[in-house]
């Protein structure tokens, strides 16, 4: 190997490149920026103010933070359901203000001073919220003037109660603790604001009222239309702001005690901009209490900051300003190329290096020849890609097809033809279970079974998480093959987890380990992945020991053994290392051998390409799929072996006339059944010499 | 300065002269299968040139010229030392033949046995026009003779040049150089229209000294020979298509040399005159069979495409023969008589079809 060569192997393992892409899969990579954001106000205002992380000025910045964000919080809300509400600054201060009055003029009990508060800003919320949600005004407007009423109606209270609230006192140390107190090291109102938000996180991602609102947000046609009460979900979240907003404004009454002019005034822009800064979209349905509280944090350090700084009143708004309208510009441009950069880097391959290819000339044993000439075709044209095929007790043929039926070709001639079952998705890998039953990998679906009165169970859709992987892989993506250990577990292939079933080309670009092999125990009912990291793992078939199988790892042009039990149990050793063109499903043929598909031949242009991953992500960018270099998948052979290894015997069809494409193939009765999963036809050929009482599912479960 | 680092940004983002972006067949290229369609086919394995002598087809293969002797078979006619580069009749003076060791000789007319000599150190003659004072060559390359066309493409290569003989002194002498692989001549008026295939265009050169001038530019393929139209105008063959995959590769510097150095040269991603064979071939996503069929629209190497050029050397019609067509790598044609004969050297056939239909899309 060259010294570029050994280089760029260490580059691909050095730098995992795919993580990139699938981090940026992820919801939650929508906080990246506003939290860089944050990061970037620390380490400034950090740095410009002396003793900016001292205790005194974080116990401070935290009390008020406790407030503003309870206000956020509110205002995330309704802009998560798709309105806004302008009229939080109003509502604050009217919570401020009643509080004060109840508490002080009036000498109520705490509990129903706090109840009565709370309803009180529930009920602006309800009136903003039958007027946006049921009669259909615009949120802007609306609530632009329910802030202009409730700071008047706070207005009139003032001028009523003020002087009296200057001059009484609360005698209530539960009152003062709400606004001064500690709890588990905290003050009081961040740790209230903290459950709110943990409470908030865990409606809007985990409920279903939560899911309402989102959905609301994100389309209100289509919720109205799926049946979403969306004229309810819209006032609701009007009632919870109006709520939320008393609810700050009465802890800022318990901290300061006093009522003045100015309460509360501005505050809208500002929770706005934290809002938004936080990520939530202006447009609805994109949002949460992380973002809200991430949004809070930023904007009460700038706010803090500047008036620490010395800078003028009028600078300070002017900053707010411009925060607001770069993080509407922000939010805006990364909804929009959020998936053109995901689509960008989410292909990566790595660096796959193969040996060179045997010859398939000369006295190598793949050496070309015509033996799959003389195959007979059966159901020409009237199956859509029969990926496997096989066969019953009573020489009945089954085959998966494009639209997901499991179709039967009925003996003795096969001119006839039912759908024996409907699974959808793409049936790919089958073997019969000791009950008959049939099993089929599906594409797309998962691991399925069809009884002998042709109903259709889901075995398992889903394995194990793993620990340390960045996408989900517990749910099963393209199931391939399958094959049934002696005691009925089930092993199958998962070819890749990063693609579905139609994208296999771009899995064929990356050639990186995406596939693995997981293990379906039918007696506790348990799905557990056994082996991970494989390249396009394909086909799988149980060796006669009891102890293992082989599998075939398309990309990688090998075949392999695994023993699940025995003294060798997790091992895995190699059969055939190096193939001259991509392996699909194995098979056991009638000796105790094996019948190998070799569904296309390597080409020295794709080999070459393996070495060069940036020529193949560049590729993936620039042009267009059908014109990708992909492997030459037009030709290939039926290969037999043994267990060592050993090549014993290839078929081949040259010139592709009678089958372009071989994914699989299945021995019964001294005939070869040949499948291939963009053909439409099976091919059938009689085998020399071969045992004409042998069965697949005799091999297996010794019945006749 | 300011060059390389607006190049290495069209790297980045794949724009400018880094992208990749290849010409749909369209209006008058419109994909038809006229050439599998046509109903006269004479065999002839590595035909290359092809021009009408005396009313009747001759074709050159190899070191061997064949003439459609009955008009059902080809038969050997003359036989030559060297490869045969390019054919054109003279009238009724007979045909030149230039062959790749240099000579030009006259054969089969009144000026039988007459010869000249392609000016020295010129190795890739590619096509040839004729005048009654003069003999216009082309020659491909400077470093890499005529069947190594698919190096010099990979090389990105301009080195090719145009050359006028005189008939009386047999002096040569050079017209323009610097060019992409000129292959295809055409006489027309005081000046010389030829092909530049790596840069997929017409261009005419005044002869009366001057720079050439783009006639028609951005092809879908890469333009070869032309041949004169009987009622004016001209054929020009395309004897290659460009596609998204070779038009990467070609801006991808590091596979390519890798690809020229470790990869047998039928099995490069270069166009060819005829693809598909081997399994060895690089494969395209949109080539892969379904239910058995290899889709016409299929990206590929190779195809047929014969183009009928206006007098001013615009294209008005075409005959195609499409990813699943059996007519490929057409390198030459000639007409006589209403008919067109086209040598589709990939599949190793010579095809007539009617010049003209009369019906929408003619070629007239």
């Amino acid at each position: 190997m060259s010294v570029s060569d050994t280089l760029m192997r260490w580059r691909y393992r050095a730098v995992p490149d795919h993580l990139l892409g699938e981090i940026l899969t992820k919801r939650w990579i929508d906080n990246a920026i506003p939290v860089l954001i944050l990061m970037a106000v620390v380490t400034v205002f950090g740095s410009a103010i002396p003793d900016f992380f001292g205790a005194s000025s974080l116990a401070n910045l935290l009390r008020q933070w406790g407030e503003f964000s309870l206000l956020v919080l509110a205002l995330m809300i309704v802009m998560v359901a798709g309105g806004i509400d302008l009229s939080v600054g109003s509502t604050f201060a009217l919570g401020n203000i009643v509080a004060l009055t109840l508490m002080s003029v009036a000498e109520w009990t705490m509990p129903a001073a706090i109840a009565a508060t709370i309803a009180c800003g529930a009920a602006v919320g309800l009136v903003n919220g039958i007027l946006v949600g049921y009669l259909r005004l615009r949120a802007f407007l609306t609530t632009l003037v329910t802030l202009i009423i409730v700071r008047a109606i706070v207005d009139m209270l003032l001028l009523k109660y003020s002087v009296a609230i200057a001059g009484g006192f609360i005698d209530s140390d539960a009152w003062y603790y709400l606004g001064e107190g500690f709890l588990l090291g905290m003050p009081f109102s961040v740790f209230m604001t903290l459950v709110i938000a943990a409470i908030l996180h865990l409606v809007l991602s985990r409920t279903r009222a939560g899911w309402h609102i989102l959905a609301t947000g994100g389309s209100r046609r289509s919720s109205h239309n799926v049946g979403i009460p969306v004229r309810r979900v819209v006032c609701i979240t009007y009632v919870v702001s109006g709520a939320l907003c008393a609810l700050a404004g009465l802890l800022f009454a318990s901290r300061l005690g006093g009522a003045g002019a100015d309460t509360g005034i501005g505050l809208e822009i500002t929770a706005l901009t934290a809002a938004v800064l936080g990520g939530n979209s202006l447009g609805g349905g994109r949002g949460s209490a992380v973002k809200a509280l991430i949004g809070a944090i930023t904007v009460m350090i700038m706010v803090n900051s500047m008036v620490r700084l010395g800078v003028s009143s009028g600078a300070n708004s002017l900053l707010l300003g411009l925060v607001l309208l770069a993080a509407v510009a922000i939010d805006v441009r990364w909804l929009k190329n959020r998936h053109k950069l995901l689509s960008n880097v989410y292909v990566s391959p790595t660096f796959a290096p193969l040996p060179p290819a045997p010859a398939t000339e000369g006295d190598s044993p793949y050496a070309l020849n015509d033996k799959l000439r003389p195959v007979e075709l059966i159901g020409l044209g009237a199956i859509d890609g029969p990926e496997d095929v096989i066969l019953d007790d009573d020489d009945h043929i089954y085959a998966g097809n494009r639209t997901g039926d499991i179709v039967r070709f009925l003996a003795p001639d096969y001119k006839e033809q039912e759908i024996y079952a409907h699974i959808g998705g793409r049936p790919l890998g089958m073997a019969f279970a000791p009950d008959g039953a049939l099993l089929v990998c599906v594409g797309g679906m998962g691991l399925y079974r069809v009884t002998k009165d042709r109903e259709v169970e889901k075995l398992t859709d889903e394995t194990n998480r793993s620990l340390f992987t960045i996408i989900d892989d517990s749910r099963l993506r393209l199931a391939d093959d399958l094959d049934v250990a002696p005691d009925g577990r089930i092993y199958f292939s998962e070819a890749t987890v990063r693609y579905d079933m139609h994208e296999w080309p771009v899995d064929s670009l990356e050639a990186r380990g995406n596939g693995r092999i997981i293990c379906y125990d039918p007696n506790t009912n348990t799905t557990q992945t056994i082996l991970k990291n494989l390249v396009f793992p394909n086909g799988i078939c149980m060796t006669h020991d009891g102890q293992s199988f082989l599998f075939a790892e398309t990309w990688a042009c090998r075949v392999s053994r695994y023993y699940f039990a025995g003294p060798k149990k997790g091992k895995v050793e190699p059969v055939i290392p190096n193939l001259p063109g991509y392996p699909d499903n194995i098979n056991r043929a009638s000796d105790g051998t094996f019948w190998l598909a070799l569904v296309g031949m390597r080409t020295p242009s794709v080999d070459l390409s393996m070495r060069m991953p940036g020529f193949r992500k560049r590729m993936a960018r620039r042009i267009a799929p059908d014109e990708w270099l992909y492997p030459n998948i037009n030709t290939g052979c039926v290969v037999r072996f043994d267990e060592t290894g050993q090549i014993l015997d290839v078929m081949w069809d040259l010139g592709g006339e009678n089958h372009p494409m071989i994914t699989s193939m299945r021995e019964h009765k001294g005939h070869l059944y040949i499948g291939g999963i963009s053909n439409n036809r099976i091919g059938r050929l009689k085998l020399d010499g071969a045992d004409t009482g042998w069965t697949g599912p005799k091999s297996y479960w010794g019945r006749t | 300065m300011i060059g390389a680092v607006l190049r290495a940004i069209d790297n980045l983002t794949g724009r400018g002269d880094a992208a990749v972006t290849v010409p749909a067949l369209d209006g008058a290229l419109r994909p038809n299968r006229r050439l599998d369609e046509a109903r006269t086919r004479w065999p002839l394995p590595g035909v290359d040139a092809i021009a009408v002598l005396f009313g009747s087809p001759v074709a050159s293969a190899g070191t061997t010229l064949y003439r459609l002797a009955d008009g059902t078979a080809w038969q050997p006619w003359r036989k030559f030392d060297g490869r045969i580069a390019c054919i054109a009749a003279i009238g009724d003076e007979g045909l030149a033949v230039v062959l790749e060791t240099g000579d030009i000789l006259i054969e089969g007319g009144s000026s039988e046995g007459r010869s000249y000599r392609v000016p020295e150190g010129l190795r890739c003659i590619t096509a040839i026009a004729t005048s009654p004072t003069a003999i216009f060559l082309a020659n491909g390359s400077a470093t890499n003779p005529a069947p190594d066309w698919q190096l010099d493409l990979m090389q990105r290569n301009a080195s090719g040049s145009l050359w006028r003989i005189d008939r009386d002194s047999g002096k040569g002498r050079r017209l323009a150089d610097g060019l992409a692989w000129p292959a295809g001549l055409a006489l027309d008026g005081n000046s010389l229209v030829f092909s530049e295939a790596w840069k997929h265009r017409l261009a005419r050169l005044p002869l009366t000294g001057g720079e050439p001038v783009a006639v028609h530019s951005d092809l879908p393929g890469y333009p070869g020979r032309l041949a004169p139209a009987e009622d004016g105008g001209a054929w020009l063959a395309i004897f290659a298509p460009r596609s998204q995959l070779v038009e990467f590769v070609l801006r991808e510097r590091a596979y390519k040399t890798r690809m020229i150095a470790e990869v047998p040269r039928p099995f490069w991603i270069a166009p060819s005159l005829r693809s598909g064979r081997s399994f060895y071939e690089p494969l395209q996503g949109g080539s892969v069979k379904q239910l058995g069929l290899l889709k016409p629209w299929a990206p590929a190497l190779s195809a047929g495409l014969c183009v009928r050029l206006d007098r001013g050397f615009q294209p008005t019609a075409s005959l195609h023969s499409r990813a699943d067509g059996d007519t490929h790598g057409v390198t030459d044609m000639a007409e006589h008589q209403g008919r067109v004969f086209i040598a589709a050297s990939g599949d190793g056939v010579v095809v007539a079809c009617d010049a003209g239909t009369g019906e929408e899309g003619s070629l007239r």
